[in-house]
């Protein structure tokens, strides 16, 4: 900056004030003299990337005398639209009246806390800022000027509102998980008497849970796969014991929200302990085949799937349901929008499940 | 067995069928005449026009979307209903803040509590 400030802000900024008081011309001879004395400081207060502006102190409502380019790029005004507003011109239409009173505390020299503020764009938009607000005094020790910096900050109030959000989503999945926990062990306590039988019953539908959390856990909670959701339901059951040349699994990757996969994955962990202990994977030479198809539909395509079991010794329907046929019949279908069927056919169980394909689906 | 719960009739709108499940169980045990299930809104409003209940559960959040709509056309029919969340202290809409709230996971006994005191006389 030259020492006449012939390019320098300075004189632009005294000039764009044009009804001047006593006090402001003094105000601006402060700063004159801190341009001339402080050369480099002066500079350093131009061109620092820290917002920041100074106000007369002795003005009537602290009127702005200074606003760097960093503030104005933060603010989008132009430095004349600020020149001679009062302070509180900064701040948000609405900001509440604490938030005034704050503005006013933070004048007082004693104060040495910095303050959030909603902050105003020239397009209107408020942003919130962290507010540092210093007196500037003479030789004589009187206060002549303020400046105030201000740190945006958007970014910390949305990285605060996010991390709020997913902790608030991970209590509500905890919450819902307590509850099924809590359902699964009222059931399994409903459906038998032996201690050993209830344990196996909660134990078995427990890890199924968490196997599907695993699942959903690995793509983020977008949702998951029909076949990797039929895959984690059927490990313990199928790959695992070398059955699965037994096992005949046959349509896409469909994907599904994490809520329908997770309701999937109940259901074919009853159909699969099933079919262990009753049905074609009780001996060894039952097989089940698992397939679905997308069919469009004038209401939106549907997923057609079809478990159904062969070779397995023959069967005769249930005295009575238990769980898993309730699960499915009734849960299913009622979760999903669909139905579900379980057919106790004497060659081998057949369950048909329809339901709405999920957005997307069979269209890429 | 419940005096003021037996044999009415409830809807329920709750969009997990295992918490479902249990809640349907919960309400035969302490005597309930019929449970009515709805997963959605639309399901528990299409009910509500062509029968007649006592009482109704509603999960505040169905799947993203509130029940909120359900509650405005049983508050205008005059049918009590309790409302659970699984979102902790979740603060209700101000036109329901007066009602009962249950916070999942809850036990039979609070249940059978909240829809006791909204079917109080």
């Amino acid at each position: 900056m030259g020492r006449n400030g012939c390019t320098a802000r300075w004189p632009c900024i005294m000039s764009a004030i044009t009804h001047k008081s006593e006090e402001q011309k003094a105000a601006e001879g402060e700063v004159e003299s801190l341009r001339q004395e402080g050369g480099p400081f002066v500079v350093a207060a131009e061109e620092t990337r820290m917002p920041m502006v100074f106000m007369d102190a002795k003005g009537a409502g602290k009127p702005i005398i200074f606003a760097n380019d960093s503030f104005l790029k933060l603010t989008g005004y132009a430095r004349d639209e600020l020149l001679g507003q009062r302070f509180n011109f900064l701040l948000a239409p609405d900001a509440e009246p604490g938030t005034l009173a704050g503005v006013e505390a933070a004048f007082q020299p004693s104060c040495e806390d910095s303050l959030e503020v909603p902050t105003r764009r020239k397009n209107g938009n408020a942003f919130w800022a962290a507010l540092f607000i210093s007196p500037v005094r003479d030789d004589s020790g009187d206060i002549v000027e303020h400046f105030a910096s201000f740190i945006d900050l958007t970014r910390h109030k949305e990285e605060q509102a996010q991390s709020r959000m997913l902790i608030d989503e991970l209590n509500h999945r905890v919450k819902n998980t307590l509850t099924t926990v809590q359902s699964i062990v009222a059931q399994a306590l409903r459906n038998g008497s032996n201690p050993e039988v209830v344990r196996e019953a909660i134990e078995s539908r427990l890890f199924a849970l968490s196997r599907s959390h695993d699942l959903l856990t690995r793509e983020n909670w977008e949702g998951a796969g029909l076949r990797d959701v039929v895959d984690a339901a059927m490990k313990p059951f199928g790959v695992a014991n070398g059955r699965s040349e037994r096992f005949v699994v046959t349509g896409e990757n469909v994907r599904f929200p994490p809520k329908a996969a997770l309701a999937l994955g109940i259901a074919f962990h009853e159909l699969a302990t099933n079919a262990v202990k009753y049905g074609a994977f009780s001996g060894d030479t039952g097989c089940i085949r698992i397939a679905w198809t997308i069919e469009p539909a004038s209401a939106g395509d549907r997923l057609s799937l079809r478990w159904s079991e062969e070779n397995g010794p023959p069967v005769t329907p249930p005295s009575q349901k238990g769980f898993g046929s309730r699960v499915i019949e009734r849960g299913l279908g009622f979760e999903l929008g669909g139905t579900a069927r379980l057919d106790y056919r004497t060659d081998g169980l057949v369950c048909t499940i329809s339901i709405p394909a999920p957005s997307g689906a069979g269209h890429e | 067995m419940n005096d003021l719960l037996c044999g009415r009739r409830v809807l329920v709108v709750e969009d997990e069928m295992l918490v479902l499940m249990n809640i349907e169980d919960m309400l035969i045990d302490l005597g309930c005449g019929s449970v009515s299930t709805a997963a959605t809104v639309d399901q528990a409003l299409a009910l509500i026009e062509t029968q007649p209940f006592d009482a109704a559960m509603l999960d505040v959040n169905l799947d993203g979307s509130s029940s909120y709509p359900v509650a405005d056309v049983l508050a205008e029919r005059g049918v009590p209903f309790v409302f659970s969340t699984g979102y902790g202290d979740q603060r209700l809409n101000d036109a329901y803040r007066d009602r009962p709230v249950l916070g999942k996971p809850y036990r039979n006994a609070d249940l059978a509590e909240a829809l006791t005191r909204v079917l109080r006389p």
